[in-house]
């Protein structure tokens, strides 16, 4: 039990010994900005959670960020209303997670390999359709997505809970969900059990997409502008929160609340070195280890109960 | 003695898996292991193996004490154990398999392949398996993955042998093939240990057995002493019949006709009828294609030619998902890899060809969720710690009703069991068969592929016989097993 709650007692750990060294942990300016920061990571998390769970992977999630902010923003820069923009944005991930899905699952190559080819594709044809050039012109009220406070709370907390909610309702309370755990805990088992294991694998693709297609917008909201380049990096970020929360990479295993305490824990470890001064680079090295020793114990909890 | 375990005792996560295991087999002797499942045995095996360590009791290599940490170590000391789950690589060749870790090197470790094969042919020749030394193991049956690992354990010359069910997936012929490979072995002078839940075959093999029973030796001694009914009582622990023999019944309405069913490269000119209420045995040896023509029912693989009809209606069932819309279920012989989601909740196993049943526009309900687990459960007493056990914690026979009260829960009304006992005890078995029979009872049509003619003859309302991929005939229950042997071994010589 103990081992099972370790997760939430490091990030709980964590918030305590960071209140106890530094004075400007506790404030709400900080507290605020470690949850814009995160959101995004968090959002894409989300997404890369029922993947995971369902015994896939999405490497192109970075992309698909990308070119979802962009193609959100320049839909507001040729006029059409914020709401629309932002609904461009995340129908373009559901469109290339639905790509990836039916890659993966019609194709039969493993999802690995199918998403670090559109991670290429979707970069290069965002870059291709931006020119290379960023957005500007967009209109101010788009900053509300990701800047913007509502009863005292930024906006994208709000945000990221209902998705988080939603997730976890899709997750371990409907058919969706559970045929995903299914396939990811046996994908062969699920065919033989008569469920559509190419539909709901495909789903599961275009849900991740359209969570990230979200995220890019909020992104682009929290930077104003729609940058072809953003992203990059993102996909090892959202699989290593999924994965310190006690997703497997072999499927069938993830939570909701685990994968939003894994992408917290990494918030607040580059939050809390940036506030005492430690060095982004050995920050870097610092998540790496997190991450690993996540994992180990985790192992190690799984094989005793073996 | 050459080897002795005297009051070993392990734990997992807080369970007793033995409490007072003991053993003592000597050189030059067949040494049966019998107990139910979960009774300790292939625990036991391991610690003797040196897979796992043993939490307590005395361990004695040659009267001296020995301590395993490793696998190695026991293979080094010479003991070698022939699995029932396959630990072969599947993606090498059966020679390489042979050699895996021990592979004939030359000079600046380069393998000698040519070697290891020409050695492994030689061995494979002389032991008559039906195997080819490069062959590529995953795509072997399980039965031929057996043969391998049992290759393996006579390469490496060791002194002790551990057969862990050998011949829970071997068909007649070459179970007597292990037979006639275990005497040989023991004429000179290897000791075997072997475990083995078919009853039948342990005095054509054992001379001494040893009993567990709940993780402790109940019983050890000669096997010539005792009955098999004292045999299974002593696994047991009460009265049991030892023989299960079904009342047939009168046969319902046709459910299912297939007519010229052909897939290449094995399936050719397969018709035959399912009826409500019987139970038709399907015999052959292994590879004569009785898996396959179950797969191909059901959807998993395409056929080429053939019609099949459904309640009269001819269908085309071009996926596993069709097959279950229309009725049928497959409980297949491979649990691990085609049955359960092992890391899953037992409910949510039961329930996972049905969701639909227990759900309101695509969100579970939970309370009709553990309600239908928990009636399949108690009904066909599938003995777990609770519904939200993972279903790889379960013994095999609790597995194997798993994936039965699945496809109850779905209403099936067509069984294609394939290998339903495999790997399963004597009381689970008697308790499998009862289900098939009650099922039957109930308006079901049954389809049995079994390797073990006794059990068909005792089931099955009428058998048919498959050889190189077509029906070679059709025996009733009254037949003896060599008339059923002869219809799936004999060449005939107007075969192509």
């Amino acid at each position: 039990m103990i081992q099972r709650l370790l997760p939430f007692l490091s990030l709980a750990v964590l918030f305590v010994a960071l209140a106890l060294a530094s004075p400007h942990f506790l404030t709400s300016t900080n507290l605020s900005s470690v949850a814009r920061q995160t959101a995004v990571i968090n959002i894409m998390g989300l997404g890369m959670t029922i993947i995971i769970v369902a015994n896939g992977i999405d490497l192109s999630v970075g992309s698909i960020l990308a070119m979802s902010g962009l193609l959100g923003t320049m839909a507001m820069e040729q006029g059409l209303p914020v709401p629309v923009g932002i609904g461009v944005g995340v129908l373009t991930g559901l469109f290339w997670g639905s790509f990836n899905g039916f890659l993966v699952t019609r194709l039969g190559i493993a999802p690995f390999i199918v998403t670090l080819g559109s991670l290429g594709i979707i970069r290069g044809l965002t870059l291709i359709i931006s020119n290379g050039l960023p957005v500007h012109k967009i209109p101010a009220s788009f900053s509300f997505l990701g800047e913007g406070n509502l009863l005292g709370v930024p906006f994208v907390l709000w945000l990221l809970m209902a998705c988080a909610v939603l997730m976890h309702f899709v997750l371990e309370h409907t058919r969706l969900g559970r045929y995903a755990f299914a396939i990811g805990s046996n994908q062969e088992a699920a065919i033989y059990a008569g469920i559509p294991v190419a539909f709901h694998t495909t789903a599961v693709y275009a849900i991740g997409g359209m969570l990230t297609g979200l995220a890019g917008m909020i992104e682009a909201s929290r930077l104003m502008t729609g940058q072809p380049t953003a992203g990059q990096g993102y996909e090892l970020q959202a699989i290593a929160a999924v994965v310190i929360g006690g997703g497997s990479l072999h499927g069938g295993e993830g939570s909701v609340v685990g994968t939003l305490i894994g992408a917290f824990i990494m918030g607040l470890l580059s939050n809390g070195s940036d506030l005492l001064g430690v060095s982004p680079y050995l920050q870097q090295a610092i998540i790496g280890a997190v991450i690993i020793l996540a994992v180990a114990v985790d192992e190690l909890r799984k094989r005793r109960l073996a | 003695m050459l080897l002795e375990l005297q009051g070993i005792r392990k734990r997992f996560a807080g369970v007793t898996a033995l409490a007072e295991g003991s053993l003592g087999v000597r050189a030059g002797e067949v040494h049966l292991l019998l107990g139910e499942n979960g009774a300790g045995k292939s625990t036991l095996m391991k610690i003797a193996a040196g897979m796992l360590e043993r939490d307590g009791g005395r361990m004695l290599w040659q009267g001296r004490e020995v301590f395993l940490k490793r696998p190695w170590e026991a293979a080094v000391m010479g003991v070698a154990m022939v699995h029932q789950e396959s630990l072969l690589a599947p993606h090498l060749s059966v020679a390489e398999n042979l050699f895996l870790g021990r592979e004939p090197r030359q000079l600046l470790g380069w393998v000698n392949r040519r070697h290891m094969r020409e050695s492994a042919s030689r061995l494979i020749e002389e032991h008559r398996f039906p195997l080819q030394a490069d062959w590529r193991v995953g795509r072997l049956t399980p039965a031929g993955k057996q043969l391998v690992e049992i290759c393996r354990a006579i390469l490496h010359g060791s002194s002790l042998l551990i057969f862990d069910e050998p011949t829970s997936s071997l068909s007649g012929a070459e179970s007597e093939e292990v037979f006639r490979i275990v005497r040989a072995l023991r004429s000179r002078g290897v000791a075997v240990i072997y475990i083995t839940h078919r009853l039948e075959e342990l005095r054509s093999i054992g001379d001494r057995v040893t009993i567990l029973r709940d993780g402790r030796t109940v019983h050890s001694g000669p096997l010539g002493e005792l009955s098999t009914g004292q045999i299974i009582h002593h696994m047991v622990g009460r009265e049991v019949s030892a023989v299960y023999q079904r009342k047939p019944l009168e046969r319902g309405k046709e459910l299912l006709r297939v007519e010229d069913l052909g897939r290449k490269p094995l399936l050719s000119g397969i018709g035959f009828a399912l009826h409500a209420g019987e139970i038709v045995g399907l015999a052959g040896l292994v590879g004569a294609g009785r898996t396959e023509l179950c797969r191909a029912l059901f959807g998993v693989d395409r056929i080429d030619s053939g019609r099949i009809y459904v309640d009269g209606k001819q269908v085309q069932i071009h996926s596993p998902r069709k097959a279950v819309e229309l009725g049928l279920a497959l409980v297949s012989e491979d649990r691990q890899r085609t049955g359960l989601a092992m890391r899953l909740p037992v409910s949510s196993n039961i329930t996972l060809a049905n969701l639909q049943a227990v759900s309101r526009g695509g969100v579970i309900r939970p309370a009709a969720e553990d309600e239908a687990a928990g009636v399949l459960s108690t009904k066909l007493r599938i003995r777990a710690a609770s519904p939200r056990q993972p279903a790889g914690r379960l013994s095999g026979g609790n597995q194997q009703k798993v994936v039965i009260a699945r496809w109850l829960f779905r209403d099936a009304r067509i069984f294609f069991f394939d290998e339903p006992t495999r790997g399963i005890d004597v009381a689970s078995k008697a308790e499998v068969f009862e289900l098939m029979d009650e099922l039957a009872r109930s308006g079901a049509a049954i389809l049995m592929v079994s390797s073990e003619i006794p059990e068909l003859l005792q089931v099955a309302d009428r058998i048919l016989v498959m050889r190189q991929g077509r029906l070679t005939g059709e025996l009733p229950p009254t037949a003896g097993p060599e008339e059923v042997l002869r219809l799936a071994a004999l060449e005939t010589g107007s075969q192509s």
